[in-house]
């Protein structure tokens, strides 16, 4: 450890410790080593808040990419809620090309969001970079408590584009989170807590069409809602398979329901017909 | 304590099965680490952590069940006494510990009973017996352990009953938890009380256990199954209701059939 970088030893104790209290253990490292509160908040991934935008009167996620300090924009007003100084909206108020692809990006992920999530809020921020772009697109969905317990879903997508000088076709480099909170009260198990997030990487080259900056500009929304489509559909496969598959079967490597002497016995008759067939 | 310490304590005690690294955590900090014992002590007594003896090949379990106070616990099926240095969650300096008390029969007979009852159901496992302070009742304890750190799994179960001598009824909870941290960080917790009764023996009793934890572990299953059908399911569709992926191309065009969705909005 005391060789050990403080942020990768951060990065590993909040990889360990439980995941529902992810806000709060990363606070307390905040506390712990001050120094480290730039990296850590634009490194991992919390549960995600909404705010409802002062002009559009609709929900918006917050998160570190549409922060100031202590004010957040709103994707549907391009505002910053509380607002802040003139000076510094016009340095991280994104303007021009890269807005109208936000816009058009807000449009299209919301009908993605319909469509999967039937309900819940979606946001997607973008930000020029030297070569391109970066951004951000983010869904949080919560289910309250039924008999098939309660829930909560976020799922935070960043992606850097970069294009090739001609125009032709661009980069895109996909970083793709999903904390999902599951649980259940009930007489039969009293209390039964699923929580976590995992995290996964892509890159892939896709095409730009057309010739006119719309057509380029239509063509990015495409590109990244397709990939950000499909790392989501990966995504739940994983988690199904993470939580309901591995989890449960774990619990079955710790105790057996049937007893072992029995499972033994089972497993050498098995074995007894094999050999015989086999003679 | 500090509030630095309390942080770090907090982060000890909600450490996921079989990875609290605590010689990474002590390294040249000889007083950040003393004043952490407590934290240490909790964490090794609540998750009935095995240390094995000097000398010996069995493992024992640490709980308040067998705390003798100054560090020291006892193992009544070896009938000895044992230091413990939780920070290194290491045993020395051993004496005998002879079985004696009211109970002391109970305990030898459910130290054979429930080790064989608990090898029925759990590959690998440590129990342990012991009369509470007042004598007024015998805790049963169990802990199984599975560490897959190559899979990037650590599974822990733990059962803890309190026998009542008198009635032979027992109350209890069981607690099974696993991590899972494989580019992620997933974790299961789940608690469940117990309230048997109706033996009249070791063997009914331990009996009585491993019908009661079969009946929770097939709940658990079930559980599994109803949050999968259940919020996992009305959290995010695996297709949209259209059954085909969305068609980025024509993006503009799904806004007439959101209107349309509301009409049918039954169908799936």
């Amino acid at each position: 450890m005391a060789t050990a970088d403080p942020f990768d030893a951060a990065l590993d104790l909040l990889r360990r410790l439980p995941p529902s209290s992810t806000q709060k253990n990363l606070n307390g490292i905040i506390s712990l080593q001050p120094d480290l509160e730039e990296d850590l908040l634009s490194s991992v991934d919390v549960a995600l808040t909404s705010k409802r935008c002062v002009t559009s009167g609709r929900d918006y996620l917050c998160c570190d990419y549409n922060r100031d300090g202590n004010s957040y924009r709103s994707p549907w007003s391009n505002e910053f809620d509380p607002p802040i100084e003139p000076d510094d909206a016009a340095e991280v108020t994104p303007q021009g090309r890269v807005r109208r692809m936000e816009e058009a990006l807000n449009c299209a992920v919301d009908i993605y969001r319909e469509l999967y999530y039937e309900g819940g809020t979606s946001s997607a921020y973008l930000w020029p970079l030297d070569e391109g772009f970066a951004g951000c697109v983010l869904f949080k969905k919560s289910a309250s408590q039924g008999s098939g317990g309660k829930g909560g879903w976020d799922s935070i997508h960043v992606l850097e584009v970069s294009e090739a000088a001609t125009k032709r076709s661009a980069d895109y480099k996909l970083t793709s989170t999903v904390i999902l909170d599951l649980g259940l009260q009930s007489a039969a198990v009293d209390n039964l807590e699923l929580a976590g997030n995992l995290t996964r990487q892509t890159q892939q080259k896709c095409p730009l069409n057309g010739m006119r900056d719309n057509e380029i500009e239509q063509s990015h929304v495409v590109n990244i809602g397709r990939m950000v489509e499909d790392m989501e559909t990966r995504m739940r496969n994983l988690l199904q398979e993470v939580y309901f598959g591995k989890a449960k079967d774990v619990v079955g490597d710790l105790r057996s329901i049937q007893p072992l002497s029995e499972a033994e016995r089972d497993r050498a008759a098995h074995q007894e017909v094999i050999n015989k067939m086999g003679r | 304590m500090g509030s630095k310490e309390a942080t770090v304590a907090s982060f000890i005690e909600s450490a996921p099965p079989g990875e609290v690294d605590i010689k990474a955590l002590a390294s040249n900090q000889p007083s950040l680490l003393q004043s952490l014992d407590p934290a240490f002590k909790k964490y090794n007594e609540e998750q009935y952590v095995t240390v094995k003896l000097p000398g010996g090949s069995e493992a024992v379990l640490l709980s308040e069940y067998n705390s003798l106070g100054e560090g020291r616990y006892h193992d009544t099926a070896s009938q000895t006494s044992f230091e413990v240095d939780h920070a290194s969650q290491k045993a020395s300096n051993t004496q005998q510990h002879p079985l004696e008390g009211q109970h002391s029969d109970l305990i030898k007979s459910l130290l054979r009973s429930f080790a064989s009852a608990s090898a029925e159901h759990f590959p690998s496992s440590t129990i342990g017996i012991y009369a509470t302070q007042s004598d007024s009742a015998v805790a049963l304890v169990l802990v199984a352990n599975k560490y897959s750190p190559q899979n990037f799994w650590n599974g822990r179960w733990r059962s803890t009953y309190l026998l009542d001598p008198s009635s032979n009824s027992l109350s209890g909870t069981v607690k099974v938890d696993v991590h899972y941290y494989e580019d992620g960080n997933v974790r299961m917790s789940t608690s469940k009380k117990l309230e048997l009764s109706g033996a009249s023996n070791a063997d009914g009793i331990v009996r009585e256990i491993a019908k009661a934890e079969n009946k929770f572990q097939e709940e658990l299953n079930r559980a599994f199954t109803n949050l999968a059908e259940g919020s996992f399911k009305a959290l995010r569709r695996p297709l949209p209701v259209t059954r085909q992926k969305v068609e980025w191309e024509k993006i503009g065009g799904y806004r007439v059939r959101k209107d349309l969705k509301n009409l049918n909005s039954s169908g799936d």
